[in-house]
């Protein structure tokens, strides 16, 4: 890792610094622990710490599903939103990588007249709000027949999923060693050849992290694939939204925010494995 | 390649042909069933051609979902017809979207919406726009669980839903009360109010510790509907609220309503947050149930006759909770309705499913497992059926069914749902300055334009 | 880290090529984005045949919009919540990757658990804050617990105020991972030679941050605020769940006039998207003019 040449050097951090970082860490993942407990429990109200009564004595005497019994059951349409959520961010996250590679490819390795302005528009996504977008082009799709379609949803959450592609995309072609390319054509390879046995396999690595990314970016979605969904295709998000209220969380609602972090979950372990040092340069590229 | 292109060309025409029949068919369907020229085994023949109905209905209650992909759905498939449960969080989505699809050129047998369970301004709209299917609820063969003789006075809610006439374009589907609910372990039994004027004074006495659902919710302004009655300076309640808009005119409304607004706005600062400066009200029913749950206000009040049972029973309210008569002689009771949209696209299907909804074997069930009252009524049922329908009902806490029974009134004529609502939100959230006439006037002015 | 060779290798490609290349993202994009905002600008100026009204150029209903107080106010709610959020995590963000590069026990859990809040949808975000932050909430009943309150009420009011401390906690929690990530990513890479050097010739830690880490860091830093601000003014779930009510963020607002079966409210509310979009791209655009602003003072540009 470049700059990290000499550890030794870098101070360790000091007692302050550690109590910083502990509480930090509390902040950013300690209420999940509420959360699970609440879904696990059957009363659990203020003032008390614990619940009175938990889930696994009162789903005996219970006639209907509780708690975690019904989060599971298919009444709760936790798994539909499951498969939902997860399919549409694969096709998502594959139709993304489909027409980002070649753009970024382009973007990265060639000049044209105008790119700078193509290079603002093509991460205007990111500056729009979703409210924007969802709102303008709903009446379009109920028109079109679009709304309410699986095919619907993937195209729209194409959106806000371009930029991050592009830009770990982009970052990848423009570190990839050229010479490699072009020795293969002096050899005699065609573009075609080159292409796909050697370029596509050398941006394999990052591609599959921008797929990650993408995937992650769809999954965690709400606005427009509540308004594109018309109330008839039901992900995680829209389904947790429906269930949250201002005032107290149920314990069904709590189980299902936690069965609406798994993706992100599964997604978080993948990303280690396979995309570890790439996952910086989407955030961390200029805009 | 000629030959290709030709059977290209006739197939496209055959499929084009095809698609456009539904249309034709559909209205046909409509036309007959409405005339009375088809028997109810060709419904249900068409029906299970159709294959499936969309039905939209509220969501939110855990019990209801279960009960309608445990017992409905299955007891539709048995007929040929899938079950396709929408759950939506506000019925007035439902409304919206017949409408646009309506304006979107989507015409009979087109839609996307079979069956909607709504009731007052929803049912309204959707009559006043002619969105309707039509008088259908009297041919069901289920239909003699109702009582429809204009004579009999308990027809009313079978024949007008917050005031305007059914026509049986929509079948009565639930009963309900408007009931509140007190926590034993924090307001004891002499401390209970029994009108809104004891409720001020509990509130005095424990400020903060109460809070209505904020309208535009419909259980919001169905608690200002009784504030409004009880307020009536000629002390006529709910009488008057029985005209329309255009009946009454924005300055007799403005007369009626005005100490019912002017008593929610100096309890205001009793509300809860109200001690602190910023008085909150939870968005909707699950909110308040939450607010309750964690004893932050004493009192909790919303549309459950059986709500204290049931909710006792999965944990949302503490076992201290119980039933009270609040307001006295203005709870309002009323039902709720299936009703079927002109641009049905599987009417049969819709027509099948209002019929079993009206089957004393689905308002058994339902009573039993999700604690909604009936919607048929009793006295039109055998002595077998009136019995089972008894025995399912939950047990009253703190109350007795015959209190409950003796302190009812009606909705408010569902033309001045939405102006009493828009008042609310100017002059209570907003805190408007203007005089409360101008305000009145200036709500009602979208109703009265469409007259 | 960028290789500036393979900028200067770069060539000018063939039109047809570059086109081809570019001609599935930029219909995607094209269609939909540019489709949206030209019909979001076009029924914000009174264009929609559908719903029976035309009266295009009509700029009543931006001029009305823009001229109620309402509206201001709910600028400045939302205003203040992006850039309240968005400073927030910034400076812990930058405290936390500063401390992050070193080591310290437990720092492999640490890596592999903050990056939790990054991954999840915002609703379990609103999730956790109603949990925690309610006043019948688990901080509340801790206050109970220790004996400070012995009544909800007495909790102060967090959540649905128009100070937005919940909406605020929620940006936070999500965003905070999201800059670590991007300020980690540039400050592992950042060159410590020159910092040690300059800690060397007698330079104090804040000058060695400012003049040396800060320049460094400093694209990092704008890509990750630019992200987040730009999402938090357009951000719609929490300010709705948590958000104090009536006056509300424009997006929420846009929402209620969407929501509004009078067609005049929908394009009333394609008025409060409009302006949403014009907001956040005027505010963009100065940010990007004062960091190169910035990176001029540094001799950079």
């Amino acid at each position: 890792m470049a700059g990290g040449k000499d550890t030794s050097s870098r101070q360790p951090v000091g007692p302050l610094g550690r109590v910083y970082l502990l509480l930090v860490l509390a902040f950013l993942v300690g209420p999940f622990l509420p959360l699970l407990i609440q879904s696990l429990a059957f009363h659990w109200v203020w003032p008390d710490l614990l619940p009175s009564e938990w889930w696994f004595t009162a789903r005996e005497r219970a006639r209907l599903p509780q708690g975690w019994d019904y989060v599971i059951s298919p009444y709760s349409r936790v798994g539909e939103a499951l498969l939902n959520t997860v399919t549409i961010g694969l096709a998502t996250a594959l139709l993304c990588l489909a027409i980002c590679l070649p753009a970024a490819r382009v973007l990265a390795t060639q000049d044209f007249a105008g790119k700078r302005l193509v290079e603002l528009y093509l991460a205007l996504p990111l500056i729009l709000p979703e409210a924007v977008i969802g709102i303008a082009l709903s009446m379009v799709f109920i028109r079109l027949g679009l709304a309410g379609t699986h095919a619907g949803i993937v195209l729209v959450h194409l959106i806000p999923t371009i930029p991050y592609m592009l830009r770990m995309l982009i970052a990848g072609f423009r570190g990839l060693d050229r010479e490699v390319e072009e020795q293969a054509r002096v050899l005699g390879a065609s573009n075609w050849q080159v292409t796909r046995l050697i370029t596509l396999p050398l941006i394999l690595p990052t591609a599959m992290a921008g797929a990650l990314f993408a995937f992650l970016v769809s999954t965690n979605l709400f606005l427009l694939t509540f308004l594109m969904g018309q109330g008839k295709i039901v992900t995680l998000p829209t389904l947790l939204f429906s269930k949250l209220s201002g005032g107290a969380l149920e314990p069904t609602a709590a189980g299902i925010a936690l069965a609406a972090a798994l993706p992100g979950v599964a997604v978080l372990l993948l990303l280690d494995r396979f995309a570890g040092p790439h996952v910086g340069t989407a955030a961390g590229q200029r805009a | 390649m000629i030959r290709l292109a030709r059977a290209l060309l006739v197939s496209t025409l055959l499929a084009t042909t095809a698609l456009a029949q539904p249309d034709t068919e559909a209205s046909r369907f409509q036309a007959d069933f409405l005339d009375g020229k088809l028997a109810w085994e060709t419904v249900l023949e068409t029906a299970r051609a159709e294959g499936e109905v969309h039905f939209f209905y509220w969501g939110g209650g855990d019990n209801l979902n279960i009960w309608m992909d445990s017992v409905v759905a299955p007891a539709l498939a048995e007929l040929g017809v899938t079950l396709r449960a929408n759950r939506i969080t506000g019925t007035k989505d439902a409304v919206d979207l017949v409408l646009a699809e309506t304006a979107a050129g989507k015409g009979i047998g087109e839609g996307s919406v079979d069956a909607i369970w709504l009731n007052g301004e929803n049912f309204f709209t959707l009559k006043q726009q002619g969105q309707l299917f039509g008088s259908f609820a009297q041919a069901l063969p289920n239909s003699v669980h109702f009582e429809w003789g204009q004579a009999d006075p308990r027809s009313t809610l079978n024949l007008r839903d917050f005031g305007t006439t059914t026509e049986g374009m929509e079948v009565p589907w639930s009963g309900e009360q408007y009931v509140c609910v007190a926590n034993r372990a924090l307001m004891t039994l002499d401390q209970t109010p029994s009108d809104l004027a004891g409720l001020r004074a509990y509130l005095e006495a424990n400020p903060g510790k109460f809070a209505y659902v904020k309208p535009p919710h419909y259980l919001g302004n169905t608690f200002v509907q009784q504030v409004l009655y009880a307020f009536n300076p000629d002390g006529t309640a709910a009488s008057p609220f029985q005209a329309s808009i255009s009946e009454l005119g924005a300055e007799e409304l403005a007369r009626l309503i005005e100490p019912g607004f002017a008593y929610l706005r100096e309890l205001e600062p009793l509300l809860l947050g109200g001690p602190q400066g910023a008085t909150r009200y939870p968005e909707d029913g699950a909110a308040a149930d939450g607010l309750f749950r964690n004893s932050e206000i004493h009192l909790t009040c919303g549309f459950g006759l059986y709500a204290v049972a049931t909710k006792r029973a999965n944990g949302s309210y503490p076992d201290t909770a119980e039933e009270i008569i609040f307001p006295a002689g203005s709870m309002i009771k009323n039902k709720s309705y299936l009703a079927i949209p002109a641009n049905a696209p599987n009417p049969a299907a819709a027509l099948v499913l209002a019929n079993y909804m009206s089957s004393v074997d689905a308002q058994v069930t339902r009573l039993e497992l999700v604690g909604y009252p009936a919607g048929i009524d009793p006295w039109r049922l055998s002595p077998e059926d009136a019995a089972r329908l008894e025995a399912a009902a939950p047990p009253h806490f703190g109350v007795t069914a015959a209190e409950l029974d003796a302190n009812i009134a009606p909705d408010t004529n569902a033309s001045l749902v939405d102006v009493v609502e828009a008042v609310w939100l100017e002059y209570i959230e907003r805190q408007s300055d203007d005089p409360f006439a101008a305000v009145v006037a200036r709500a009602a002015a979208p109703a009265l334009a469409t007259q | 880290m960028t290789r500036p060779a393979a900028r200067s290798t770069a060539r000018t490609g063939e039109p047809w090529q570059v086109a081809a290349s570019l001609v599935p993202i930029g219909g995607v994009l094209g269609l939909m984005l540019g489709g949206a905002v030209l019909l979001a600008v076009a029924q914000s100026l009174g264009f929609a045949p559908w719903y029976g009204i035309n009266s295009f150029p009509d700029p009543s209903y931006l001029a009305g919009l823009w001229g109620s107080k309402g509206f201001w106010v709910s600028v400045g709610l939302t205003l203040y919540y992006s850039l309240a959020a968005t400073l927030l995590a910034l400076l812990l963000a930058l405290t936390t990757a500063t401390l992050l590069v070193r080591s310290f026990p437990g720092r492999a859990v640490f890596g592999a658990l903050y990056r939790l809040p990054l991954v999840v949808p915002y609703g379990v975000g609103i999730a956790l804050a109603v949990i925690m932050m309610g006043n019948g909430g688990l901080v509340s009943r801790a206050f109970a617990a220790i004996g400070w309150i012995d009544d909800p009420s007495e909790f102060p009011r967090l959540l649905n105020t128009h100070a937005g401390w919940g909406v605020i906690a929620v940006y936070v929690w999500k965003q905070l991972p999201f800059m670590v990530v991007a300020i980690h990513a540039v400050m592992v890479g950042a060159d410590r030679e020159q910092a040690e050097a300059a800690v060397v010739l007698g330079a104090s830690r804040w000058d060695v941050f400012r003049h040396v880490t800060l320049p460094q860091i400093a694209p990092g830093i704008l890509s990750a605020t630019l992200i987040c601000f730009a999402f938090n003014m357009g951000a719609f779930e929490a300010p709705f769940i948590l958000g104090g009510g009536y006056p509300d963020t424009l997006p929420v607002l846009a929402w209620r006039f969407f929501n509004d079966a009078d067609y005049t409210m929908q394009l009333r509310g394609m008025a409060v998207v409009v302006s949403i979009a014009a907001l956040t791209g005027a505010l963009v655009l100065a940010y990007l003019a004062a960091y190169r602003a910035y990176e001029r003072s540094i001799g950079r540009a």
